[in-house]
């Protein structure tokens, strides 16, 4: 039996990072992934593909609405949907092959196969081929992230009603796509296809779209993709979908209590996802996940109920976001070797990758106002920006939350052009306790898109904004 | 428009400044802050750091004398400077007379409190002892922006004899000037406190920020919401150390803890223990630190006065042998007795203290000191006991040992302890002693040359107490022996003195019958 320090369970990229972390630190550790693509999620099935489909559909969503305006002509460009698809995998083998040289390169050793515990100190992995062999480890760190949700009323035959998976890897562009739920992962997908040319409808049970995140940014957001002609049906309770040759039928009830019947060719369900324990086998360690399949963790260590083992990324609570993955793998290595390391939960940034971007962190103005905290909000539109008018990108704005009396930044929310990239300055300011004006005093280079941030603080410092 | 640069107030009874030397050159280009000349007191020298950026002029050449409030030289904006530069310019120039006004330390841009009408009551270092010119700011009790109360104890001061609380002088909001940790000489500005005021008192003036006067104004106060606040990898590092954020005086912008002040930050002692456990509980981590701290006051002065005693005096030391039976055997036959009467155990300190008092009386210069060129002989015996104290050695003393019984002495021995393990000794206790008594024998010592307790002349060593084989009336026999250490100032004591002085100490104490007859 080989015997490790850590063995990590799960390549995501919780997993992989802390992986590397551990052997940085000096710990023999081993990583066990089920699939024989290394990278979890996120690589495989998730951010990567999906960002490699939304800047191919971006191009030629430009290139069909654009171009002309910008003085470029050439003859209409038809979709090639397969080399899109195939673009798309070979950027994700180029990424998985990333991951196996990293693993290589820190000395840490990768068995392919499913693992399941065997005891608290103990995992089996399980090939392909059927053979088994089992690790021993004093620390394990459960990694194993999320599936998509399913509903018992919604039959998914992952070929007419789908997942994220499946819309990553279609062949043909949908002519109607229905998209249950209008949160992060529906908008993204669901903007693809618009842009590709498909008619999308979302249905949404709240009553705006990416209802967690600021009030302001489901308005902005429904209003930049409405543009790309989709329709939307909030407060729409779906209560099942059912298929018939090609044709999908999803019925919902609206919030007068009317059934509504939307037909089309095809239907993502995009309602969640779900911690993913299967198979791990948990109760040989002496584990239970909870009732939303969660394991529970100390706040202080991640470490689970049984010592030695601990949890991370979408297995455990908050958001189910990658980049907090990968915090919690370093965190836990950290952990592991006796350190002290942090994470600030309230400090990690949620973004949606359709375009214009959203990107915010911090509070949200819903949450201050419930929490009775008095602030002042400073917006800036995109439209009022040299470099945005320049790029023909000028929908949406940045917005600031800061204390009424202090001047501390509270939250920022943005909806624009790059809003993913921009909102690393807020993450820094915030990290720092930065004021409005402290952000509204630093050089901002021009023109850049980062005047919007700038200008967005003069706002909430005393309303002082230049350009508005 | 030129900015004139003044002497600023430098301390209280400092009226004039002599320019040392000029780091710049007439018509040198200089930045906000940067340093344009040292200024000499008759106490300390100091640098003088541009109040703005431009062109300087220099007034006052090397070697002259300013009166405070002085122009020294003057500062002129270059003329055609971008809008920016000139609002620095701008900006810099009302907060002049608040730095003018105070002395130099940079934290001293007070906001001068701006929206408040409430007198602010500045808070200096009191007088605490003759000798005393400078005490540290050990631990602040409270945080700037704090309410404080009448007489509620603000922060803890600490002289190189003694540590003292230092209660507020007035109820109101406090403004910490001196940190932790900085050295501050008496008459020295610490805090202020804001009277009658109310913490938060930063209410007044963001919430109603429309102009950008007001916001500015926030932004140059001393501490904000922000102080004490760790940057990420700071909070990171503290938290592996076991200091609490608020341990710490941040020195970031707003008083914001960096990494630097996180590694630098040394942990209290009570609180280490935790982090040092679970530092070694795992993996591999880097065990070869070395690690850096500043000398305390008392450190300091310790330091100093044991170079100065070997310097200045003839000292050298001279030893015996003492019998201990005689003494052990009293005290195991009568310890429950005399501590059911007095209610204190008897040691070996109080038949030491009464032997060394007799000698004293018999050989006056070893209970003397020297003034210039006179010897003070002492009719009295104030015996100085050399105490581990927690922060380091103590001597607290026993006054007019001779007249005390050993019950006395004993009792005296465990109050003066208890107190220099609490840090409670006051500077009366622990002035003023005649002859002092160290016990190495404590920790295990055989035998050491005590160095003299200035302005004392002598002092005597005890050590540990060894069974030895040793000859009596021609018999080799076992006896618990200690040996006795005399290290005295050979400038006034001759060695027939302190060879005898040590030899009826001896004396006294293997035939302690002749202590009760006088002998």
């Amino acid at each position: 039996m080989q015997e490790f320090d850590v063995i990590v369970i799960g390549s995501g990229p919780g997993g992989y990072v802390s992986a590397i972390r551990a052997a940085q630190l000096g710990f023999k550790t081993a990583i066990i992934e089920k699939y024989a693509a290394m990278g979890g999620t996120c690589l495989n099935v998730g951010c990567i593909p999906s960002k490699a489909l939304l800047d191919s559909s971006e191009h030629y969503y430009n290139a069909v609405h654009h171009f002309e305006e910008h003085g470029i002509d050439i003859a209409k460009p038809k979709v090639n949907l397969k080399q899109m698809i195939a673009r798309k995998s070979s950027v994700v083998e180029k990424m998985n092959g990333g991951i196996s040289f990293l693993m290589k390169k820190n000395k840490i050793s990768t068995f392919h196969g499913l693992g399941s515990f065997d005891s608290a100190k103990t995992v089996k992995v399980t090939k392909e081929d059927g053979s088994s062999e089992t690790l021993s480890g004093k620390h394990i760190i459960i990694a194993t992230g999320s599936k998509p949700t399913i509903l018992p009323f919604i039959p998914v035959d992952k070929k007419r009603i789908i997942t994220s998976t499946e819309a990553l890897k279609m062949t043909e562009v949908p002519k109607h796509l229905i998209v249950i739920g209008a949160g992060v992962i529906g908008a993204e997908l669901g903007s693809v296809y618009a842009r590709l040319g498909s008619k999308v409808s979302f249905i949404e049970f709240a009553d705006s779209m990416i209802p967690t995140m600021d009030k302001t940014m489901g308005k902005e957001l429904q209003k930049s993709i409405a543009k790309l002609g989709a329709e939307f049906h909030l407060s729409h309770k779906v209560i099942g979908a059912s298929v018939k040759g090609s044709e999908v039928t999803v019925k919902a009830e609206n919030s007068k209590g009317e059934s509504v019947e939307i037909k089309g060719d095809y239907c993502l369900v995009c309602i969640g996802r779900r911690p993913y324990t299967d198979g791990l086998n948990l109760a040989a360690a002496g584990l239970v996940a909870d009732e939303r399949g969660r394991i529970a963790v100390d706040e202080h260590t991640l470490q689970t109920s049984v010592s030695g083992i601990y949890a991370i990324g979408d297995v455990v609570r908050g958001a189910m976001l990658a980049h907090k993955a990968e915090e919690e793998g370093v965190f836990v290595a950290e952990v592991i070797a006796g350190q002290k390391p942090h994470i600030n939960y309230n400090l990690i940034p949620g973004v949606v990758y359709t375009w214009p971007e959203v990107a915010s962190v911090g509070r949200t103005e819903q949450e201050l106002a419930t929490a009775g905290i008095a602030y002042k909000e400073g917006s800036f539109p995109f439209k009022a920006l040299g470099r945005a008018a320049a790029s023909m990108d000028v929908d949406g704005l940045v917005k600031v939350l800061a204390d009424a009396k202090t001047d501390e930044i509270l939250g920022v929310h943005m909806i624009g052009a790059r809003a993913a990239d921009l909102i690393a300055e807020a993450v820094v300011a915030m990290e720092f306790r930065a004021s409005a004006e402290d952000i509204a005093r630093m050089s901002h280079a021009h023109p850049t898109y980062t005047e919007a941030m700038k200008e967005a603080c003069l706002a909430a410092t005393a309303k002082r904004a230049l350009h508005s | 428009m030129a900015i004139e640069m003044k002497v600023p107030a430098v301390g209280e009874s400092i009226t004039e400044v002599t320019v040392a030397t000029w780091n710049k050159k007439e018509g040198d280009h200089v930045k906000l802050d940067e340093v344009l000349c040292e200024l000499e007191s008759d106490k300390a020298t100091f640098e003088l750091p541009a109040e703005a950026e431009g062109i300087l002029h220099i007034v006052a050449s090397e070697g002259d004398v300013l009166p405070i409030g002085a122009v020294i030289c003057s500062i002129e904006p270059v003329a055609g400077a971008s809008i920016p530069a000139a609002s620095v310019v701008a900006e810099a120039a009302p907060a002049a007379p608040v730095v003018q006004g105070d002395a130099i330390p940079a934290p001293v841009a007070v906001a001068a409190a701006p929206a408040i009408n409430a007198t602010v009551l500045e808070i200096k270092v009191p007088a605490v002892g003759e000798s005393i010119t400078e005490v540290t700011v050990s631990v602040w009790n409270k945080k700037s922006g704090d309410s404080v109360k009448l007489d509620e104890v603000i922060c803890e001061l600490e002289s190189d004899k003694a540590t003292f609380e230092f209660p507020a002088e007035a109820s109101g909001v406090l403004e910490i000037i001196a940190e932790s940790g900085s050295v501050v000489s008496i008459g020295g500005l610490l805090a202020k406190i804001t009277v009658g005021a109310v913490a938060p008192l930063a209410a007044a003036p963001v919430a109603t920020a429309n102009e950008p006067v007001h916001s500015d104004a926030v932004r140059a106060s001393a501490t904000t919401y922000a102080s004490g606040h760790p940057s990420p990898a700071a909070a990171k590092i503290l938290d592996e150390k076991g200091i609490a954020a608020n341990a710490v005086a941040g020195s970031g912008v707003g008083g914001r803890i960096t990494k630097e002040d996180a590694q630098n930050a040394v942990p209290g002692a009570p609180v280490a223990a935790t982090s040092v456990a679970a530092a070694v509980s795992n993996g591999p981590s880097d065990a070869r630190g070395v690690r850096r701290e500043k000398m305390s006051s008392l450190r300091k002065t310790v330091a100093r006065r044991l170079v100065a005693v070997k310097n200045e005096t003839a000292m050298l030391t001279t030893f015996n042998e003492v019998d201990m039976k005689p003494v052990m055997d009293l005290r195991s036959k009568y310890k429950d007795k005399f501590k059911e009467k007095h209610g204190v155990g008897l040691g070996f300190m109080s038949f030491f203290t009464k032997a060394i008092c007799v000698a004293l009386k018999e050989f006056p210069s070893v209970n003397a000191k020297i003034d210039g060129e006179e010897m003070i002989f002492h009719d009295y015996c104030d015996i100085s006991i050399a105490v581990s104290a927690p922060k380091g050695l103590v001597v607290p003393v026993i006054r007019s040992a001779e007249h005390l019984s050993l019950a006395g002495i004993e009792s005296e021995v465990v109050r003066l302890a208890v107190k220099a393990r609490d840090n409670k000794l006051t500077l009366e206790e622990m002035s003023g002693g005649t002859f002092t008594i160290t016990n190495g024998g404590v920790f295990g010592s055989m035998l050491s040359t005590p160095i003299i307790n200035a302005p004392q002349v002598a002092i005597l060593g005890m050590h540990n107490i060894v069974e030895r084989a040793v000859v009596v009336d021609g018999q080799i026999v076992v006896r618990p022996i200690m040996y006795l250490a005399l290290s005295y100032d050979h400038r006034i004591i001759d060695g027939k003195e302190s060879v005898s002085f040590l030899v009826r100490v001896k004396q006294l104490l293997e035939d302690p019958a002749r202590l009760l007859l006088d002998i």
